[in-house]
């Protein structure tokens, strides 16, 4: 029994076997899976542009989350290049950062352009915009950067003026709990709705400053007071605004939508 | 020798078999406390040396008394300079510290008592926490494990005292304590078998856990509400033009009339204390030599590099040395006789490494402005293995030199 | 040999036989995930299922496995029930096994799954070790679930992401201990309950690898 069961023939059976039986399995519960997966992914960040645009409630089901983003957000495609709308590829399913890691979608940032130290910059990115009425009501873009330890990723919306903010969070970060951690915080998070992006003359303006704004100084409304202990998390949210607000990101697209030429 | 008969007298009662056997530890610690050890070496091996571990470590203690004294009075010296630069300031501050305070002294920066009362009133009861619940462990972990309470824990609280934060809440002290005293020491058997100083395990303990007061600009005052960096976060911010910018000369920073841990600041009085120890030869001279010549040598080497992003690349070896806690890390730290190497060779590696890796802290990594506790939590570790390839290199050239 | 009881291996492996506790083993994934009591929980079901089915199905074909290729026989199945674990939570608890990230995946590594099938699947009938398979898992999970309770709640002052102790940051009294939120906390408390857990069950005491001979002669040593 036992040489049988040793011999060449058997154990490749056996292996074969193994193999087949498994590879059948975890095909059939990938396949079977998928749907249900791509559907969730979708879901979570839908739910996030949600919640930072102020739209619904973070208690919704996810029918209802599905629900409303469809009624009120769509998708658009921005040329970052041209800051224009752009329908080269389709907005739901183009991925900005796998696009930013594409050599074809994407280009190297030189170190002195990279403030937020994010390397390589996409071609394209996807915004979500938000009508009511026919008229622009919410943009949401999104931004990442580095912060202390990890690149923070996220959105900032802002209202059809395109300068005051509505919200700005990140979904994704891995900051030291409590210090960094904290722009988590609905605390600080609140800090943000109401703030302005551009001064009088158009130029980015918002920053985020330590120890404490000075509400009668006139750049207090685009002022946002950075997190205790955290210099370099707060250091990196400023950087990144800058970043993605200024000439190499959203910048030329918010000049052209509100000269009404995107 | 009224003391010496009481002590006689209930003596009994502790040994063996007595009424209060479980308290031996504390009755021994008050005995040689007071008294030279009655015992004498039983065995064969015999050193004839007049010291001993308890004097070693009350010379020690006795050797922190210039930076502390100095601390208390720059802890109060500080904070009167806010004041009187903040008068409203003043009225804002609560607690019962300061209706002490005002009870006993006033709040003039050029009042050496009222200085020195009001950084009292801040180190004493961090200081007395210490001592007391570090004490309790220390007296617990004796009295189950049935041996005796060392002096070596006068050294510790009084060294975890002086690197903390002068704002420190009392109750985060206390954990602090308890931590580097269990886990940094009796878990692995008490004194002389820790490998870790304990002292800055505790430190290191509420640095990571509580880092909003233990780091940042607003904690190294007292002074609630007010925000003011050490020399480090102004170097680390701009370079050292921004610490001379803020009003801090080189020899402010030596003399240590600036923001800080309690007793970190002043390199002048950290340096009388040590001096006295390298002399009496209870720290290692080859540690801080080592430690010296490894700080000087990596920052030359940064100046040379230079950098356009990084101020601190910039930063000479001499501002290194009076600025945060290397100083004192380097003399009363680094030089803990369990922790460090033994071997006179690996003293002057494990000095080196400390030296080496503070300046690559303080220099390169963007999250911590100060390097030395964990430059020489490092270092500590590699310790047993530094000695290890120092024993195992003399047995080669031994063994080469007679086959 | 004579067989355990199912409830031998159920029960042994919480207490007397904990796969963290006395084997050491899976400390990687209890370091990692054990931050809040969420994700410390699905880790354990997770780990808990793969040990159990893995112990069935490796134990049903065991007279049939050549000795020449079992271990990779085991890995096989280990891994396949592995991935359809990460696809079950990718699909049902997407944001949960975007927490856990690699560590469900890491499962296949895990040394008590691995362990298990090797030390006892392979020697007694599938049912034995489907439940020893339950039991190691629910002593891996009964670390889990302490270090992430003790984690979550003090590290953040909530449990399941529920507030039970209100903190400073959001107007309360409690200063969360940011430590425990870093992984390096789990170390301590692991140190911590190996403490308790043989001072309470002096048996699992660990022989001491060497003795410091008495000096000299024993009349000198005292």
């Amino acid at each position: 029994m036992s040489s049988q069961k040793e011999s060449t023939v058997r154990t490749l059976m056996v292996a074969l076997l193994v193999c087949l039986v498994c590879s059948v399995f975890v095909a059939g519960a990938a396949v079977a899976l998928k749907p249900t997966q791509v559907d969730n992914r979708l879901l979570d960040k839908q739910r996030s542009i949600l919640a930072i645009a102020g739209l619904g409630d973070p208690g919704m089901s996810s029918s209802q989350v599905k629900e409303m983003f469809k009624g009120t957000v769509s998708a658009k495609l921005v040329d970052l290049q041209t800051g224009k709308f752009s329908d080269a590829r389709d907005p739901l399913t183009f991925d900005p950062l796998k696009a930013s890691k594409d050599p074809k979608l994407s280009s190297v940032l030189p170190g002195a352009e990279d403030i937020a130290s994010i390397k390589r910059m996409e071609r394209y990115s996807t915004v979500y915009v938000v009508e009511k009425n026919g008229e622009l009501d919410t943009l949401i873009m999104p931004v990442r950067g580095y912060g202390l330890w990890s690149t923070l990723y996220g959105f900032i919306a802002v209202k059809g003026d395109l300068n005051t903010v509505v919200g700005m969070g990140f979904y994704q970060h891995a900051e030291t709990p409590g210090l960094g951690g904290e722009v988590d915080n609905p605390k600080w998070k609140g800090q943000w709705p109401g703030k302005t992006l551009f001064d009088e003359d158009g130029k980015l303006a918002v920053q985020i400053v330590k120890g404490g704004i000075d509400a009668q100084s006139p750049q207090a409304v685009h002022q946002v007071d950075g997190l205790a202990g955290a210099t370099l998390t707060s250091k990196g949210v400023d950087n990144l605004l800058n970043f993605w607000l200024g000439e190499n990101g959203f910048g030329p697209f918010i000049a052209n939508l509100r000269a009404g030429e995107a | 020798m009224g003391i010496r008969a009481f002590l006689d007298k209930i003596e009994h009662n502790f040994e063996k078999g007595g009424r209060y056997e479980k308290w031996y530890a504390l009755y021994e610690a008050v005995d040689t406390f007071f008294y030279r050890p009655g015992s004498v070496t039983k065995t064969t091996a015999h050193v004839r040396d007049g010291i001993d571990l308890k004097r070693m470590m009350i010379t020690v203690w006795l050797c922190t008394f210039p930076a502390m004294f100095f601390g208390m009075w720059n802890t109060g010296y500080q904070a009167n300079l806010i004041f009187a630069g903040n008068p409203e300031l003043l009225s804002a501050q609560e607690g019962w510290r300061f209706a002490l305070i005002g009870s006993l002294a006033g709040f003039d920066p050029n009042s050496l008592w009222d200085n020195f009362i009001q950084g009292a009133a801040w180190f004493l009861p961090v200081y007395a926490v210490t001592f007391i619940v570090g004490g309790f462990w220390e007296v617990l972990f004796a009295s189950i494990r049935k041996h005796e309470v060392n002096e070596g824990f006068f050294v510790t609280s009084v060294l975890f005292a002086l690197i903390l934060p002068p704002s420190i809440p009392l109750w985060q002290v206390a954990l602090g304590i308890s931590f580097g005293v269990v886990i940094g020491k009796e878990v692995f058997g008490g004194t002389g078998k820790n490998f870790l100083n304990p002292a800055l395990t505790g430190r290191a303990f509420l640095f990571f856990a509580y880092p909003a007061q233990m780091s940042g600009d607003a904690v190294w005052t007292v002074v609630d509400g007010f925000s003011g960096a050490t020399s480090l976060g102004l170097a680390a911010a701009g370079g050292i033009d921004n610490v001379i910018g803020h009003g801090i000369s080189w020899m402010d920073a030596f003399v240590g009339t600036m923001h800080g841990s309690l007793g970190e600041t002043s390199t002048l009085a950290i340096m009388i204390g040590g001096l006295v120890l390298l002399i009496t030869k209870i720290a290692a001279w080859r540690i801080v030599a080592g430690t010296m010549l490894g700080m000087i040598g990596l920052s030359l080497l940064f100046n040379a590099i230079g950098s356009s992003s990084n101020p601190m690349f910039a930063m000479p070896w001499h501002w290194h040395l009076v600025v945060g806690g290397f100083a004192f890390g380097m003399f009363f730290m680094a030089t803990d006789p369990v922790s460090a190497s033994m071997t006179n060779t690996g003293k002057w590696i494990f000095g080196a490494l400390i030296g080496v890796m503070v300046v690559l802290i303080r220099v390169v990594n963007p999250a911590f402005p100060e390097g030395m506790m964990l430059a020489i939590l490092f270092a500590n570790l590699f310790a047993p293995l530094i000695d290890h390839f120092v024993v195992q290199a003399n047995i080669k050239r031994r063994l080469a030199r007679n086959v | 040999m004579s067989q355990p009881t199912i409830k031998e291996v159920l029960i042994n492996p919480i207490f007397n036989n904990n796969p963290i506790g006395l084997q050491i083993l899976g400390i990687c994934s209890a370091l990692a995930v054990t931050s809040n009591l969420k994700t410390a929980l699905v880790m354990s079901i997770a780990l808990t299922l793969v040990t159990a089915f893995s112990n069935l199905f490796i134990s049903m074909v065991r007279s049939q496995i050549p000795s020449s290729i079992r271990m990779i026989v085991q890995m096989v199945i280990i891994a396949s029930l592995v991935i359809v674990v990460d696809q079950v939570l990718k699909a049902y608890a997407f944001s949960l096994s975007k927490q856990l990230s690699v560590f469900v995946g890491l499962i296949i590594t895990n040394c008590i799954v691995m362990g298990r099938a090797e030390a006892f699947a392979m020697q007694n009938p599938p049912v034995l070790s489907f439940f020893d398979g339950i039991g190691n898992g629910l002593g891996y999970s009964a670390m889990l679930i302490v270090l992430g309770i003790v984690r979550e709640l003090f590290g953040a002052g909530k449990l399941m992401g529920f507030e039970i102790i209100p903190v400073i940051n959001d107007g309360g009294w409690y200063q969360p201990n940011g430590l425990l939120l870093l992984p390096p906390s789990a170390f301590f408390l692991i140190g911590l309950f190996i403490w308790a857990l043989r001072s309470w069950k002096k048996d699992q005491v660990e022989q001491p690898s060497f003795k410091i001979a008495p000096q000299v002669s024993n009349k000198e040593a005292y």
